[in-house]
């Protein structure tokens, strides 16, 4: 069944018209056309997928476009503002965090969320806190890295 | 080393990759483009016997429906045994039956179930042992008939190498003791966590293919090989790429998506899901069954070595023929041992291909030696560090082909993973370090590459070369930089483009850098040449006395008069273009002494890389589950000339490693389908899982093999952590790991055979 309805999407309305079945990553990717935001199981298992609604994680190939209506969504397209790199896309490249990328965005969105809620996240809460993405190239190391600069340094820095 | 600061490597791609602007293959999307599905055959073994697409066809929004009938009656692969579609039969349950295009993936997917597709059930191999009995079924009836050069087969077996060096037979019988030992190593996958996509458009006669490969050129070739079609008119492209770890090794769909596109008259898209990603291509890693019989002195030093190996092949050919080879000098190992025999057999089932994966046959191979190795130390009385101290190669040494080892690091990487880990420190009861060493050649061979610096002194590097996520073609900008005295963000990157760049081999036998920074170093040299000419020229000195550097040019000893290399490069475009060209010619192979049947290439390791991995683990004994805590791991690949880069490889290849050693396992059932084609139930290693790694490096100068002295990287970390892993269980349990993986069951069932 096709419904009618509007997402916002890093701060932009669209008009969607897509069957109501729709997972929110394929309205992003297919719809909205933003195609930051990575298939990699379609399962809720690897994490690729992730994006904040209401600035709480989600793996959004596991929910409905639907029930984001009237949500903000932000993808990993939406993190940086101008062509500065936000904090972690920079400290992720940095340390070693990025090898294949493909991890990457669900990663960065991810920690994005961990952070914002845990600002003093130890070592431990980012091993926990990101169990849900997984990476096949680095052995998390460089991410490790990463993130743990970005809780020195804080969210909100310029980069 | 470089004089070029490549300490703070910040990758090219990088950006493109952290913002989300970065595009792989399934990101592309083109005007008019319609969707792929595959008919899977379902079942590992069947003849086929009715196969129709009218109803298909006849769907609304269906472009195409090809089968093998459609595409040219060309039988491909290492060994050639293998369509592109089924032909009369299947014999795995992945193989592609037939292909559809439509508007959309819902209708596609629609018309594969349309499908009529019936077959008789075949007799299914599923045990490599139970193959090699006489009057075992076929997996492949023809077998006879196919071309294999220098290729032994017979019946079920499909490669055989057989080695020899002295008489072990000899040596065994004069041996002081004799250590015999069975190692079952399952098979299991590389799992890149994008899963693969295809999009493939005609313009005329001429077919441009972005796909997720590791190995355009290869992936080239199969289209035009399986098409018929020149090289000229297929263009691989390869935009970003997921990952691979020798999954997206091969040529696999790109063929099937170009017949696919023309039949359709419009660009056509396949992305698989990750099911599929599991099931379907032709690159697992083999399970492997490895028995060792070790013949000791009583000064523990080793007298001979047998080893009898069967990989489990799958159903096609795919690039593994090489393994049984590989496998032996693995389960050999990097040993001073005069007198070795080994039998290697690559054996057919009704199981989805084995191809490479990271380090093909080494892990599982070296977990098995290792293991052993342990039960020797121990019979002989021996510290198991000091026993492989004792028998492990070292500068000079003979190693089991023969092999006389240039100067090489295992002696001290052993020394450098022990101390960091704290061996012989007392650990609390339920703790034990376990250590293992390990080797993988490199692959020295045919690259190439332009650069080209243009009028406003900015640089362009076309290449071959194929980058995976290593930040191996990444770090050709600082290689190009470092020659010509400029910077590496002067320079942009072409690559992963056939039709733009000259050969390269691809993201395989962690070759990209070792021979592609060669070639693009050499195409730097010319460019270099001109400038220097040009300089010299205009400051009234002699060419050799031009120094380049910081973006400019001067005469030796007069840095206050320079010229602006771009200036220079504005002059040279004038009077001629600043081309440079390179192409790597591999150095012939270090020689050996051994003996081989069904010789396969690799008795002889060009530029040996060498590891010790050292764990410490954590079991609870009421479970099972053992936890890895801490892992030092030390590796010779030379010179380390992308310091941040190669971390990296280490730290990765361990992680996998980890995995290999503890959770992944690919099950089948008893009609030889795969039990486990998802994450869920595929273990890979999680961020919560990861123990803090520690990588060092033994910088032991490799002249003629890659840039600056260094050797290859990227597999060489996935070797011995798995093997390390098991020695440390064999500590806490009290007996030696049989079964790969070690999971909670498994060792759990060791620890009740002990106290029982």
């Amino acid at each position: 069944m096709t419904e009618s309805y509007t997402l916002t999407v890093n701060e932009v309305a669209y008009s969607i018209v897509a069957d109501a079945q729709r997972s929110l990553l394929s309205v992003i990717r297919g719809e909205v056309g933003l195609t930051g935001t990575k298939e990699g199981c379609d399962d809720s298992e690897c994490g690729a997928c992730m994006v904040l609604v209401d600035g709480r994680p989600v793996n959004s190939c596991s929910y409905l476009a639907v029930q984001a209506q009237g949500r903000a969504i932000t993808t990993i397209e939406g993190l940086a503002s101008g062509d500065a790199l936000h904090v972690l896309q920079r400290n992720m490249l940095e340390e070693g965090g990025v090898q294949c990328g493909f991890c990457t965005p669900g990663m960065i969105m991810s920690a994005h969320a961990l952070l914002d809620q845990n600002p003093d996240a130890t070592e431990e809460d980012i091993r926990l806190g990101l169990a849900g993405n997984l990476c096949r190239c680095t052995g998390y190391a460089g991410i490790m890295k990463a993130v743990v600069r970005t809780a020195r340094e804080g969210l909100s820095t310029d980069s | 080393m470089l004089s070029v600061d490549i300490s703070k490597f910040l990758r090219a791609d990088g950006p493109d990759k952290v913002t989300g602007s970065g595009r792989y293959s399934a990101d592309i999307s083109l005007t008019g483009m319609a969707h792929a599905k595959f008919l899977y055959a379902g079942v590992a073994s069947a003849r086929i016997t009715t196969l129709d697409t009218a109803a298909a066809k006849a769907i609304p929004g269906v472009f195409a429906v090809l089968t093998q009938a459609d595409v040219p009656d060309i039988r491909f692969g290492s060994v050639a045994d293998r369509y592109l579609f089924a032909k009369d039969v299947v014999r795995f349950e992945g193989e592609v039956v037939a292909a559809v295009a439509a508007v959309d993936a819902d209708t596609a997917q629609r018309a594969v179930d349309a499908i009529v597709f019936e077959y008789d059930a075949l007799p299914v191999v599923n045990d490599i042992e139970a193959a090699l009995e006489p009057d075992a079924p076929l997996v492949h009836e023809d077998w006879e008939s196919y071309s294999a050069r220098r290729i032994v087969m017979d019946r079920n077996i499909a490669s055989q190498t057989i080695l020899t060096l002295g008489d072990a037979d000899a040596a065994l019988a004069d041996a002081d003791l004799v250590i015999e030992g069975r190692y079952i190593a399952d098979a299991s996958h590389a799992a890149p966590i994008e899963p693969r996509g295809v999009v493939a458009q005609w313009e005329g006669d001429k077919v441009t293919i972005w796909t997720s490969s590791q190995v355009p050129f290869q992936a080239r070739d199969g289209v035009c090989e399986t098409l018929e079609l020149p090289t000229n008119r297929v263009r691989i492209i390869v935009p970003h790429l997921g990952g691979g770890f020798g999954g997206k090794c091969g040529f696999h769909y790109e063929a099937h998506i170009a017949a696919l596109a023309r039949a359709a008259r419009r660009p056509v898209r396949l992305v698989f899901s990750r099911r599929e990603e599991f099931l379907a291509p032709d690159r697992r890693r083999e399970g492997m069954i490895v028995e060792l019989t070790t013949g000791l002195r009583s000064d523990g030093t080793i007298a001979a070595r047998k080893a009898r190996i069967l990989l489990d092949y799958g159903a096609y050919s795919s690039d593994a023929t090489f393994f049984p080879h590989m496998a032996a000098m693995h389960a050999l190992g990097p040993y001073k041992i005069d007198n070795v025999y080994a039998e290697s057999s690559a054996v057919y089932t009704n199981r989805q291909p084995s191809g490479s994966v990271r380090a093909p046959t080494a892990p599982q191979a070296c977990w098995a030696l290792e293991t052993h190795t342990d039960e020797l130390a121990a019979a002989v009385g021996m510290d198991p560090v000091a026993f492989r101290r004792l028998n492990g190669v070292d500068t000079g040494a003979s190693g089991v082909s023969g092999q006389v080892f240039d100067a090489i690091g295992l002696q001290e990487c052993i020394t450098l993973a022990t101390e960091d880990v704290g061996y012989g420190d007392v650990l609390p009861g339920d703790e034990a370090i376990g250590v293992a060493i390990g080797w993988w050649p490199s692959f020295p061979g045919a690259s190439g590459a332009y650069v080209k610096l243009d009028s406003d002194g900015k640089g362009v590097i076309v290449t071959g070369a194929q980058e995976c996520g290593t930040g191996a073609v990444m770090t050709l900008p600082y290689l190009v930089a470092n020659e010509l005295g400029m910077q590496p963000e002067d320079f942009e990157l072409v690559y992963q483009d056939t039709s733009a760049a000259p050969y390269d081999v691809g993201a395989t036998g962690s070759q990209t850098l070792l021979n592609n920074g060669i070639a693009t170093i050499e195409a730097s040299y010319q460019i270099a040449s001109r400038l220097r000419e040009i300089a010299a020229s205009m400051l009234e000195a002699e060419a050799d006395d031009i120094v380049l550097e910081n973006g400019h040019a001067h005469v030796d000893g007069s840095p206050d008069t320079a010229i602006p290399i771009a200036r220079l490069a504005r002059r040279a475009n004038h009077t001629g273009m600043l081309i440079g060209k390179g192409a790597r010619i591999a150095p012939p192979d270090p020689k050996t002494s051994i003996s081989a049947i069904g010789d396969q290439g690799v008795s002889s390791f060009a530029g040996p890389q060498f590891s010790c991995h050292a764990v410490r683990v954590k079991l609870d004994r009421d479970t099972g589950v053992a936890r890895v805590l801490a892992v030092s791991a030390a590796h010779d690949s030379g010179t380390i000339v992308n310091p941040i880069g190669a971390a990296g490889q280490v730290e990765g290849g361990v992680l996998m490693g980890i995995g290999q050693a503890l959770t992944e396992r690919t099950e089948y059932d008893d009609k030889g389908r795969q039990v486990n084609p998802a994450l869920l139930d595929y273990k890979l290693q999680t961020f919560a899982d990861a123990p803090p790694i520690s990588v060092q490096f033994v910088e032991v100068f490799t002249p003629d093999m890659g840039p600056h002295g260094a050797k290859a990287i990227a597999e060489a970390p996935n070797v011995a952590t798995a093997a390390a892993i098991s020695n440390a269980l064999g500590k806490l349990v009290g007996l030696p790991m049989r079964e790969l993986p070690m999971t909670s069951e498994r060792v759990w069932r060791a620890i009740q055979a002990v106290g029982s």
